[in-house]
């Protein structure tokens, strides 16, 4: 045999490198948009969105009271979701509290007999201005995002922190 | 008769099919012990019966946020047939999780995972880790007040996880709440993403299974293991030449090949049948007379329902109520850590010694974590009675 | 036994005459319960024994067949031995409380107990009879049925169900007390927010208790043992005891915590009492002394390994040491007062480096909850490193030191239980039936005390 060029490609090789190109290409044009599509919801922005909640110059003072709101789902749906809005009136300054919960986003309601909110799920409890006073919930009760004209009631769908 | 050998020979010429099924129906078996061996089979035979009962569901249930709850609904209402089918895909998938741990502590207790079968083991908890990922996202389908809630609990857990929790929250959700984009992609992985990843491996565990035999328990040589004590044990009995193919390397002479085997068709079959066949019966009895139940339609703004979780998923939620604040990341470690340990328990265990009373390393821990997560749960289970 | 009489002999008089209109008042009263409850602790230091044995006889026995070994028979027949021997006693003092003292001292609340748990105590009375019978024909059958012994076994294990059901069915009679439901049902009321953890926590502790109990028995045995095989036997049951009760003993802080918590959502004024009220300083040293009684079991195993210079003892030591400080950091109290009101008061509710009387270090959360925790780990590692150094020690040849240890345990474990059993009792306090009816015997009409619905 002729003496060879080590820097060209046996037949072997090349067969071998054409194999693993081939397989390159296909796999990145197919995962990058899979990829893309798995992590997408991350970077989509929910637009948030104002309700009329009603009028609250009838609220008892230190009595929470609970009010439902229908926002839009979103996303592709037509659908709408009843939110809970429990709204408290401490002397002159509102608390517009939601009932998510901040353990583990259970329904909160609240309890007339203990004077506080209570999570059925695991036990946590809040007290009327929203802190916790017992259970494992890591942070407050949280608040929407709300602005009052007279006496009706905005809310918008998202709070004032994250849960 | 000379037609039907004719056609089956034409058939094995093209297909080789006769030593395929010879190979599969007559593999040996050990004698003793070979009823615990049927907890395996009656895995395999109940997460069938959920892919056709859920295949079967699929024609009907649409996965919508305002049509998931109003497809199950009429379902519930106006066809009887297709409510069993539900019922049935139910119960099968709660009955599946308990065999499954049966037949998790029976492979543990019996070193089943030691050399060669280490892979084994590792698929298999695998396996076990994709099976509860089917219980859990099927439980969030129905969209009901039970479903809608273990959805948000379920998804908020990952919260935890420092630095990258929301981030992988809202993988799941498609947001930061819980809605449309959640219900589609758990479909999506209930029904497609997950079985493509658990019937490659259930053969690929069954595959192994074969390799190397279905023996190596202590319970197959009850009477030739000589105690410490040789008390009341009868001497052993010359151990009888290895026969091919096993073992499929070579492993410690005392476990290579029971006292005695039989032929896996049609005796271990029996065996399986009865006990698959016996599951099979119970997961009706319980799909007829208690049926599938549906719960109201979801609702984020209730202030009266108490969500209460799954029964699998107890163990997880007690620890939920009994850990404070402080020390909440232990409900993600605790789990992780616990799957990273069963993964990595035949690379820890070493050890040929298969008896398990000579091996409390292994077993006490073993059994504590058994009991740990058995108490758990009984302490939550006061929650399934609403009380 | 004379004193005993002596104890009864006034409430005897009370069978003569009309039952009292109200329960008693004033210095009687105090003598009334300090009566009930030295009774009622006695009951439970023997009867815990009787259903820890009837439990865990049976279940030696099957492990001696599984292992085929001779000593774990011996073990589980001197366990039918003892239940035959104390199950009389125990009985007759639990008897006579329910039915002569509870009924003269206490009988309005009583019988309203009995009305409200008829069929738990319906079912109890009959478990007893079947427990009795079965320990009997148990521990007598034992010879007859040696070549029976599948049957023999299958008699153990429905004694093992009995002895359960009797420790469930008062449960849930005592957990009512503490957290009554819905008297009108017998599903809800079987299933009170605490019967199920009382339960658990009841049956894991007898469990325990018997191990250490036999333990220290066999401890004062291997002593006055003079035959080789004897010394063997008492050495290895001894060692075999401590091992069950610390395997036991170990799910205790969690079965505990869950059981607190229970109590917290459920009957808020008895959990405050205990964490922050007149009890918390009983309650302290219960934690206290279930760290000493883990730091004596882990001493053991370390000095039986040493005695034959097995592997491990080492470690066990530096285990004891991780112990010591675990138990140290439970020890710590939050508010250095008596009770967190006095501290409050006081105005001092502040941490004592700030000049307060508040020790942050002290709080349950998270610190207590670490310490169990840690508690629970390290006596896991020190059974399992005792196991792996048993085959290295030969049986019969524990010195003094480790017997003393063994009787130690069990002294530790009684003073645990009438512990545990005065906080109970007392936290429920003034209520003998949580919100409804007072030690006075009055009925409670107000409103109950917050309580968070599930």
């Amino acid at each position: 045999m002729a003496h060879r060029d080590p820097r060209r490609l046996s037949r072997r090789q090349f067969a071998l490198l054409g194999t693993q190109v081939a397989g390159a290409v296909v796999t990145v044009l197919l995962g990058i948009p899979i990829v893309g599509f798995l992590i997408s919801p991350l970077f989509r922005q929910q637009q948030a969105v104002w309700r009329e909640v009603g009028d609250i110059g009838a609220v008892p003072d230190r009595q929470p009271t609970k009010f439902d709101v229908s926002f839009p789902l979103g996303e592709w749906t037509s659908a709408n979701v009843n939110l809970a809005v429990y709204v408290v009136k401490i002397n002159a300054d509102y608390r517009i509290f939601s009932n998510v919960c901040t353990h583990m986003e259970c329904p909160v309601r609240w309890e007339t007999s203990l004077g506080q909110f209570l999570c059925p799920c695991h036990g946590g409890l809040y007290d009327m201005t929203g802190n916790n006073v017992g259970g494992p919930p890591p942070k407050p009760l949280p608040q929407y995002v709300h602005r009052i004209e007279g006496t009706t009631l905005f809310i918008q769908n998202r709070f004032t922190e994250s849960v | 008769m000379g037609r039907i050998s004719a056609a089956y020979n034409w058939f094995d010429e093209r297909t080789a099919i006769r030593s395929l099924i010879r190979k599969g129906l007559y593999e040996a078996v050990p004698v003793r012990g070979a009823w615990f061996y049927t907890l395996g089979s009656a895995t395999l035979v109940l997460i069938l019966l959920q892919l056709i009962t859920g295949i079967f569901l699929t024609l009907l249930y649409v996965p919508s946020v305002s049509e998931a709850w109003a497809s199950l609904h009429y379902l519930a209402q106006h066809d009887a047939f297709g409510s069993i089918v539900r019922a049935i895909h139910l119960w099968s998938a709660y009955i599946l999780l308990f065999v499954i741990g049966l037949h998790m502590v029976r492979t543990f207790f019996s070193g089943s995972y030691k050399r060669p079968r280490e892979l084994n083991w590792v698929t298999g908890v695998g396996l076990f880790v994709l099976v509860l990922a089917m219980a859990i996202t099927g439980a969030f389908l129905p969209w009901d007040q039970a479903a809608y809630w273990t959805a948000v609990v379920v998804t908020n857990i990952p919260v935890y996880t420092p630095f990258i929790g929301s981030f992988l929250r809202a993988l799941w959700r498609g947001a930061d709440t819980i809605g449309p984009t959640t219900l589609s992609r758990t479909f999506g992985i209930h029904v497609w993403l997950i079985p493509a990843i658990l019937f490659p491996l259930i053969g690929a565990h069954l595959a192994l299974l074969r390799k190397h035999g279905e023996f190596g328990s202590y319970v197959n040589y009850r009477g030739a293991y000589r105690s410490r004590e040789g008390v009341d044990v009868p001497p052993a009995p010359k151990q009888r030449p290895i026969e091919p193919p096993y073992p499929a390397v070579p492993t410690d002479e005392l476990w290579a090949a029971p006292l005695e085997t039989e032929d896996f068709y049609p005796h271990q079959t029996f065996k399986d049948g009865v006990v698959s066949a016996g599951l099979v019966i119970l997961v009706f009895i319980l799909a007829v007379a208690i049926g599938a139940p549906l719960e109201a339609i979801a609702d984020p703004s209730t202030t009266s329902y108490t969500p209460v979780p799954e029964w699998f998923f107890l163990p997880l939620d007690e620890l939920l109520v009994l850990v404070p604040q402080q020390l909440i990341p232990l409900v993600l470690v605790l789990p992780t850590v616990g799957v990273l340990l069963l993964l990595a328990l035949p690379f820890i265990d070493r050890d040929p010694e298969r008896n398990p009373f000579e091996r409390p390393a292994v077993m006490v821990p073993g059994a504590f974590a058994v009991l740990f997560v058995v108490l758990l749960t009984l302490l939550g289970s006061g929650r399934l009675f609403n009380l | 036994m004379s004193a005993l009489i002596a104890l009864i002999a006034p409430a005897l008089h009370l069978l003569a005459t009309e039952l009292p209109s109200q329960a008693p008042q004033g210095n009687n009263r105090l003598a009334a319960q300090a009566v009930i409850g030295s009774l009622f602790s006695l009951h439970i230091l023997i009867a815990g024994l009787v259903s820890g044995a009837g439990e865990i006889g049976p279940a030696i026995e099957f492990l001696g067949f599984v292992r085929q070994r001779r000593r774990y028979d011996r073990l589980a027949h001197g366990l039918g031995h003892f239940m035959t021997l104390y199950f009389s006693f125990s009985s007759a003092i639990a008897i006579l409380l329910i039915t002569v003292l509870l009924v003269g001292y206490w009988g309005h609340f009583w019988t309203t107990m009995v009305t409200i748990g008829w069929w738990p105590l319906f079912i109890e009375a009959w478990t007893f009879v079947l427990q009795v019978s079965l320990a009997y024909i148990w521990y007598y059958a034992w010879e007859p049925l040696r070549a029976f012994k599948g049957v023999h076994m299958a008699i153990g294990g429905l004694l093992a169900i009995a002895s359960f059901l009797q420790v469930y069915m008062i449960d849930i009679i005592a957990s009512y007390m503490l957290t009554p439901t819905n008297p009108q049902n017998p599903l809800r009321l079987a299933l009170n927010p605490t019967s199920y953890p009382l339960t658990v926590h009841r049956t894991i502790g007898n469990l325990a208790y018997i191990g250490f109990a036999f333990g220290a028995f066999c401890a004062i045995r291997f002593l006055r043992a003079r035959n080789p095989e004897d010394k063997a036997f008492y050495d290895w049951a001894g060692s075999f005891g401590l091992l069950w009760g610390v395997a036991m003993t170990l799910m205790q802080p969690i079965i505990g915590y869950s059981y607190a918590k229970e109590i917290q959502l459920h009957s808020y004024g008895s959990w405050y009492k205990m964490m922050f009220g007149t009890l918390s300083p009983v309650f302290l040293w219960q934690i206290t002394l279930l760290g000493i009684m883990f730091i004596t079991a882990t001493l053991y195993f370390g000095r039986r390994l040493r005695t034959d210079g097995a592997r491990g003892a080492g470690l066990l030591r530096l285990m004891s040491v991780g112990l010591v400080l675990t138990t140290l950091l439970a020890a710590m109290p939050y508010h250095l007062g008596f009770t967190y009101a006095d501290v409050a008061a006081a105005g001092l509710n502040r941490p004592f480096w700030e000049g307060g009387l508040i020790n942050p270090l002290g709080s349950m959360i998270p610190w207590k909850v670490l310490a169990l925790m840690f508690y629970t780990l390290i006596a896991i590692a020190a059974v399992v490193w005792y196991l792996r150094g048993l085959p290295g020690v030969i049986w019969g040849s524990a010195r003094r030191g480790e017997q003393r240890i063994l009787m130690l345990m069990a002294v530790l474990t009684m003073l645990m239980i009438v512990t545990m059993g005065f906080i109970r009792e007392n936290s429920r306090g003034p209520f003998l039936i949580s919100g409804e009816m007072t030690i006075q015997g009055q009925q409670n009409t107000q409103n109950p005390q917050p309580t968070p619905a599930p």
